[in-house]
């Protein structure tokens, strides 16, 4: 709500008028060709990133259903998402998704649209429902290293489909500004990004939300060599490392309280510096994949790291 | 066949191989640690040199990380290979492997459900224990088919592994999140990755435990060649001989199981590797079978930890890169000989 | 009593009677005949003697033993048993298959047979006369072969009783000669023989003593003189056949003249 407020004043208070959409709107998404002859009125998001992007936008009215949400809405949106209809926990199959007459489908993964799940494009294309892949997450047409702006880019894009300029560029402006304000800290701290895994841990790697981050925050990721999102490694190399932070994510399905627990009482990660210290920087899941919610993670995170003491090398 | 001084030999030649292989894994992995400083933290915590030569944290990974690995490896890959020999023979099945009797299905079925329940920690004893109610239910339903032969239980361990799957597919369809998508793949495949010194030394109890009691039936073993009346006319309790094969398998199979996942291909391909070069004696079979089945799980695993540094890989996918055109070659050379 | 005495021995399965009340002696020392058409329940008789079908009542006893109710292990050290045909999967050589023998006298820790029981093994190899095929694969050679590495087998057994059930069916005749040969003089060294036969010329030439089988019963016994009679034959077998003794031989022989299909002959089978 505060948002919607936000943007109807900064339009007030602006000068030139924003731009327009021009329908048919015709973008590349994912591999796909993808025409919009009107905006959407009729929306299912899937994921918790699709959501919260178009209730930034203020366009909460127009979704339909929501499925596979990763969290509890942030704080900012939760009022405008309070009374959104949930269609399914995990995935919703296709019949549940066009019993809401949807027109229009915001994937957050590329498997949501699978035969199992939402439908496949094609198919959903044929029924007149268009569909769009959040590009940080597509995986036919591998997007390039992740960055904010990439984030922003989707935003806009968001804004261009629902004709909804104005919003959108608000949000991007309001998130860049906040973004400029961020210094990196300065101590040249390594970090490892530990997003879940016993026997092996799956930490973030060099391509998406973990590494575009961890940069901002002035972090050195131990795995940032890694061209991939995330990756299963090994016990051995983040030892090694010895990274003076851990981020953990926090997730309901594997809380950071039982990560942090399982890093202590393990023989050989409790004598991580981090661990003994107990130097650790806390992230919820639906923040740590590429969407509205990194810009404020990662100024939230940059609190956390500086409230941190660690000795000078 | 070879008579006794080149079995002695090749004996001889394959512990110096698993020696070997041993203490040269141990100094591979993605830390940058040479051969001296892990053999002298080694000999350190063994108490026989002075101070480790490395700081408290390197040394954690030679003495916590590599160590139990290899150790829990080559007992591993010699419980499998022993165990796959063994059903091999036992149900005149050349295809037979070590989960014959419903035990990895059940196993995945008990991990899936601690490790679904947030008990990841314990995942080994939810394999344990789902291995152990496979066997239970299998003895059972074979009862119930008219008395628990050895033949009814293999039957019935077949149609109990079929339902844990089935269930394991389930759960997994129904409540798995993305990370536990990947845990209970990788112990699907079958993975090492993280084993403890508590976990090795299971291994080794187990093999303990199973291996004399297996190797001492080498000799029913070779007279069961021509089948039950040859093997009772040359005195082996047939029926006594089969159970107490299989409660050894089982146990050993278990616990393989519990702590490394369904790994695949070593207790199928070994044996018949093994069995190429000696033949079907038992009494030779099953021991050498034992060497090469440690000296090769040694050596994938050693590849699956190091081969993609930083990223580990399931060992169970390097067994079977390795261990399908391994078979293929195996059979290959049956039908040329025979 | 010496020699392996049958008393009045009963196997049943379910409902059918497969050995009614079976009553026998094989002599020690001498090559016994089991002999009589198919299905007559030799190849049972032998198997219940080594306690492979259990009797439903009656005894079996040798030397004055109980033998089905011997330990197996006991049992094995006394007696071999050479099946009709024996076959393997297993990646086995003949010395190995041989070397099978010894199994009843070797320690569960023995990996290796001892020099003794290589000795045994090369004896029994010799005799059979398969040495040359030592390191051959078992399951490469012929039906003939294979059967006579089984009985080298149970030569190295040092058995005091043998029972083999037709084990010359695949042997040429060159080798069924040698073969029977071979037990004969086993025979007199003194081990009790006992063999399930078809080929009625061979049981009168090797055996001693004969018995004859049919659906399950003993329809007589006695030396091959007195058993083979026309008579017997057509009612036992089925067949018109004269009993020729040639001058100075020592056994009768059969010339078979035609299948009998007369009344007679159909209604006692």
């Amino acid at each position: 709500m505060r948002l919607v407020v936000l943007t109807t004043a900064l339009l007030a208070l602006s000068g030139p008028a924003f731009a327009a959409t021009t329908y048919p709107l015709t973008l590349q998404n994912c591999g796909a060709e993808v025409t919009f002859d009107k905006a959407p009125a009729r929306v299912v998001t899937i994921k918790s990133t699709a959501t919260e992007l178009l209730l930034s936008l203020g366009l909460g009215d127009r979704i339909v259903g929501v499925g596979f949400q990763d969290g509890p809405l942030p704080e900012a949106l939760a009022a405008a998402g309070a009374s959104l209809k949930v269609l399914a926990d995990k995935l919703p199959s296709q019949e549940v998704v066009l019993e809401t007459d949807p027109d229009f489908i915001y994937g957050g993964w590329e498997s949501n649209f699978a035969a199992d799940g939402a439908g496949e494009r094609p198919t959903l294309e044929q029924l007149g429902v268009k569909t769009y892949v959040a590009p940080a997450a597509c995986r036919t047409v591998k997007p390039p290293k992740l960055s904010f702006d990439a984030i922003f880019a989707e935003i806009g894009e968001m804004g261009s489909i629902f004709d909804a300029d104005a919003a959108a560029t608000a949000l991007v402006d309001s998130q860049k500004a906040s973004l400029a304000a961020l210094a990196p800290d300065p101590r040249g701290l390594t970090a490892v990004w530990y997003s879940s895994g016993t026997k092996a841990p799956y930490v973030g790697a060099g391509s998406n939300a973990p590494a575009m981050i961890m940069t901002a925050l002035g972090l050195k990721n131990v795995f940032g060599d890694v061209d991939d999102g995330w990756v299963a490694a090994s016990w051995e190399a983040v030892v090694d490392a010895n990274p003076d932070v851990i981020v953990l994510v926090d997730a309901a399905w594997n809380p950071a309280a039982q990560k942090i627990k399982l890093l202590s009482e393990n023989p050989i990660t409790s004598q991580l510096d981090a661990v003994v210290n107990q130097r650790y920087l806390i992230i919820p899941f639906p923040a740590s994949e590429a969407g509205v919610r990194n810009v404020p993670a990662t100024l939230d995170l940059a609190k956390q790291l500086a409230a941190l003491n660690i000795p000078a090398k | 066949m070879p008579q006794r001084p080149a079995y002695l030999a090749a004996y001889a030649g394959l512990w110096a191989l698993l020696l070997a292989s041993a203490t040269i894994a141990v100094t591979f992995g993605p830390a940058e640690i040479s051969p001296t400083e892990v053999w002298g933290t080694i000999l350190h915590h063994l108490g026989m040199a002075g101070d480790s030569p490395l700081s408290h944290l390197r040394d954690a990974i030679v003495w916590q990380l590599r160590l139990p690995r290899v150790l829990a490896a080559l007992g591993i890959g010699a419980g499998l290979a022993l165990a796959g020999t063994v059903m091999q023979v036992l149900t005149r099945n050349p295809l037979a492997d070590p989960y014959l009797l419903g035990l990895s299905s059940g196993a995945a079925l008990g991990a899936v459900i601690f490790l679904l329940t947030g008990a990841a920690l314990l995942m080994p004893v939810g394999a344990f224990l789902g291995s152990l109610a496979a066997l239970g239910l299998a003895l059972l339903i074979a009862r119930l088919l008219g008395g628990a032969t050895p033949s009814r239980a293999i039957l019935a361990g077949i149609c109990i592994a079929a339902l844990a799957s089935a269930a394991t597919s389930l759960l997994i369809f129904w409540s798995a999140t993305g990370d536990s998508y990947r845990e209970i793949l990788s112990w699907l495949l079958g993975s090492l990755s993280g084993t403890t010194w508590g976990d090795a030394v299971l291994v080794m109890l187990a093999l303990a435990l199973c291996t004399p009691i297996i190797l001492l039936s080498g000799r029913g073993l070779d007279a069961f060649a021509f089948g039950d009346d040859a093997a009772a006319s040359l005195g082996i309790d047939i029926t006594r001989l089969r159970w107490t094969l299989l409660a050894a398998t089982a146990l050993l199979t278990g616990v393989m199981v519990a702590i490394g996942g369904a790994i695949g291909f070593v207790g199928l391909v070994v044996p018949h590797a093994v069995r190429l070069a000696v033949g079907s004696r038992h009494r030779v079979l099953l021991p050498m079978s034992m060497l090469v089945g440690a000296i090769f799980m040694l050596w994938t695993d050693t590849a699956a930890r190091t081969l993609f540094d930083p990223r580990e890989l399931p060992v169970g996918i390097v067994t079977a890169l390795i261990g399908a055109p391994a078979f293929l070659l195996i059979l290959l050379r049956y039908r040329r000989v025979t | 009593m010496s020699g392996l005495v049958v008393g009045n021995a009963t196997v049943k399965a379910g409902d059918r009677t497969i050995l009614n009340r079976v009553s026998l002696t094989a002599p020690k020392g001498g090559v016994t005949g089991l002999i009589g058409p198919n299905g007559a329940g030799k190849s049972t008789l032998i198997a219940a003697m080594l306690g492979l079908r259990r009797l439903s009542s009656g005894t079996i006893a040798f030397n004055g033993t109980n033998l089905p109710g011997m330990v197996p292990g006991e049992r094995a050290k006394l007696c071999a048993y050479v099946e009709q045909s024996a076959t393997t999967a297993e990646r086995l050589t003949v010395r190995d298959v041989v070397a099978l023998g010894r199994v009843p006298f070797q320690t569960a820790w023995q990996t290796m047979p001892s020099g003794h029981d290589a000795l045994l093994v090369q004896a029994a190899l010799e005799a059979i006369g398969l040495s040359a095929f030592a390191t051959r694969l078992y399951h490469t050679l012929s039906g003939g072969e294979q059967q006579r590495v089984q009985i080298a087998r149970a030569l190295t057994q040092e058995p005091q009783l043998l029972l083999l059930d037709e084990p010359t069916s695949h042997l040429d005749i060159q080798a069924q000669l040698l073969v029977l040969d071979l037990l004969r003089r086993r025979a007199e060294a003194g081990c009790t023989i006992v063999l399930a036969m078809h080929d009625l010329n061979l049981a009168a030439r090797f055996c001693d003593h004969l018995v004859v089988m049919q659906a399950g019963a003993v329809v007589a016994q006695g030396s091959p003189d007195a058993i083979l009679q026309p008579d017997l034959l057509r009612q036992v077998y089925g067949v018109a056949a004269t009993i020729v003794r040639l001058p100075g031989s020592a056994h009768p022989i059969v010339v078979y003249d035609r299948a009998e299909t007369d009344a007679a002959a159909a209604k006692l089978d």
